[in-house]
């Protein structure tokens, strides 16, 4: 039925191409380090969040559960559109294991906070935090 | 060759407006590998964007496939359809990766005979509307990339198994939805003198120009079965210049036209019969406009409010059922509803002849401008608040790959001040509600010689409807979430 459909030697072209591709990204993978244990906790006031300056407050403890200090925690606040601008700003230390910043949402819909951290021993994690469903004023 | 076919030589006084004319421009259009020439660069940014779709950042606003995806390809397509024609399809990446399997495939089956109308693209026109709802494709590069992906392989499977243009007439929505605007652009591929055609035995610009001997077709003519003397307005043409290349007379320009103008009028129409029996076609301009308000009602926050109402009155936690009734009413119920009331006001009022149906089929193509209008509005609003995004998303791309040669991502960049943007949006809508009225006045002009203005009111209302509820939602405070019904 397909008898001179496929014309010769494209099967056979095609077929090395798939495997040079898989082969090529299989190449690319890297093995990952795991990252140090750190709790976050988080809250976001005020509640529900709203359209225009909220306050973000994050609590660091490590793996014994004690408050972590003298970490440098940078925020960053991405929209689920393209098109939006990210926010950013700087967690202050307002006490020991516990960091302030202050964001502003420019709309209403879902956002993602993301946290770049860096901890005193130079380690650093990131986290997301989904903040969903932030309200019209 | 006549005289009028000479390059550069006078133009009568009466002809319209020329891009084939214009120097430099005329040129370019004419060389032979004028449309890979624009192919290739879009054909690169699609392999970029699905590359950056894949393995790229995962949020969509740092992401190439999204942002040049629904802000920047969809704004400026919008805006290239109002302005000029649809030169989109011509610079269409997915027929020149078509052309060249073609080179290996030889396609050997006719589109179904069933097919061959547009209610399966009307179909695709929804589902694509659908699942960029269900499946949120504006907040995810990597569904983005797949739909990019799913787009070359879907022109690969049905070009590469059928003859001719069978995709681009038959299942794509992105043409279909061009085609549908492009009856509102200023430009038209057209012959300049019918009697130069009158006079021309080949029919080269369907048939294609073959060689004397072999009887070998060397330049294609129309693969969408589009006879340049019988040809009228831009429905089904993609702008390909194949029946230029192939005129023998140099016959074939870009003319400037009325925009709006081939909706009014209703003569029989190359590849295409008339507007008025095609049930397929009005099918396909009533989604596109009533689509139009539904896709930005997805959009604001109200959405998210009705469909927890719905949620709970249906008992349902998974969004596609509350979606689907939300679509059901939006693309069915309201236009059998509106449409079916006028058309009746018009039996009624106006003592039209014509039955119901025929007179919802004649006039849903009033309808046209406002629903352009609409996506216009819509598309431009995120197209010009978020123009500049592509700067910062393209050096931090750059950046990602440790050449960070055009700087750090300048983040702070986004585009036009949304209160700047809003003003242009309703001019959008006054222009489309205008466009709108004139047509179904000229419909009912036409229709109703005796009785134009009873005629004319029940299609005003309907239009007035249909702006208002457009103008409600763009007054409406914007909301996007990722994850509907979450709660």
């Amino acid at each position: 039925m397909f008898d001179g459909f496929l014309k010769q030697g494209t099967a056979r072209w095609l077929v090395g191409f798939v495997c040079a591709a898989t082969s090529l990204t299989a190449g690319c993978s890297r093995p990952v380090e795991s990252p140090p244990f750190v709790a976050i906790e988080h809250a976001i006031s005020p509640q529900p969040a709203r359209v225009g300056p909220v306050t973000v407050t994050l609590k660091l403890t490590d793996a014994a559960g004690k408050p972590l200090t003298g970490a440098h925690i940078a925020i960053e606040a991405d929209m689920s559109h393209a098109g939006m601008s990210p926010k950013f700003a700087e967690a202050k230390e307002a006490y020991p294991g516990c960091y302030q910043a202050h964001l502003e949402f420019q709309m209403a819909g879902d956002w993602i906070i993301l946290l770049h951290v860096t901890l005193p021993d130079g380690k650093k994690l990131d986290r997301p935090i989904d903040v969903r469903g932030v309200r019209p004023n | 060759m006549t005289p009028s076919s000479i390059p550069g030589q006078e133009t009568p006084e009466s002809l319209p407006f020329d891009l084939m004319r214009v120097p430099g421009l005329g040129h370019l259009f004419r060389w032979r590998y004028a449309r890979p020439l624009l192919q290739v660069p879009l054909l690169v940014l699609s392999l970029v964007m699905i590359l950056h779709g894949l393995f790229g950042p995962t949020l969509a606003p740092k992401s190439l496939a999204t942002t040049l995806s629904w802000l920047h390809f969809r704004g400026v397509l919008v805006l290239v359809l109002l302005c000029a024609g649809n030169f989109f399809c011509l610079a269409c990446p997915f027929m020149l990766v078509r052309q060249a399997a073609r080179r290996f495939f030889t396609p050997r089956f006719t589109w179904p005979r069933p097919l061959r109308n547009k209610w399966l693209s009307v179909g695709l026109f929804v589902l694509i509307l659908f699942t960029y709802e269900l499946f949120d494709l504006w907040s995810s590069p990597w569904w983005t990339a797949w739909l990019i992906v799913a787009y070359f392989v879907s022109v690969l499977v049905v070009d590469g198994f059928f003859k001719h243009a069978s995709f681009c007439k038959f299942v794509c929505p992105i043409g279909q939805f061009n085609f549908v605007a492009s009856t509102l652009s200023p430009f038209e591929v057209k012959v300049r003198e019918q009697d130069v055609c009158t006079s021309c035995h080949t029919k080269d610009c369907i048939r294609g120009r073959r060689e004397a001997i072999s009887d070998l077709v060397t330049i294609r003519g129309c693969e969408l079965a589009l006879f340049q003397p019988s040809k009228v307005g831009n429905m089904d043409c993609t702008f390909c210049l194949d029946c230029v290349h192939a005129c023998p007379h140099d016959n074939i320009g870009i003319l400037s036209r009325l925009p709006a103008s081939e909706l009014i009028v209703d003569p029989i129409r190359s590849g295409i019969g008339y507007f008025s029996r095609r049930k397929d076609l009005a099918a396909l301009a009533i989604v596109f406009t009533f689509g139009a308000l539904l896709n930005a009602f997805g959009m604001v926050s109200p959405v998210y409010a009705v469909e927890t109402w719905l949620g709970r009155m249906m008992h349902v936690s998974h969004e596609a059922p509350v979606l689907g009734l939300i679509f059901t009413f939006f693309l069915i119920v309201e236009p059998v509803l509106l449409l079916g009331l006028a058309a009746w006001l018009t039996r009624v009022w106006a003592r039209s002849p014509r039955a119901l149906l025929s007179l919802a089929v004649r006039y849903s193509y009033g309808l046209v401008p406002l629903g352009f209008g609409m996506w216009l509005a819509h598309y431009c609003f995120h197209f010009l608040t978020g123009l500049y995004t592509l700067i910062p998303v393209t050096q931090n791309a750059i950046a990602s790959l440790g050449r960070a040669f055009l700087g750090e991502p300048r983040w702070a960049l986004t585009g036009l001040p949304a209160n700047v943007v809003q003003v242009i949006e309703i001019g959008f809508l006054v222009l489309g509600f205008a466009g709108s009225l004139v047509v179904t006045y000229s419909l009912a002009e036409d229709d109703s010689p005796d009785k134009p203005l009873r005629a004319f009111l029940p299609w005003a209302a309907v239009c007035l409807v249909l702006w208002c509820a457009s103008l409600w939602l763009m007054f409406q405070p914007m909301e996007m979430r990722a994850m509907l019904m979450s709660g």
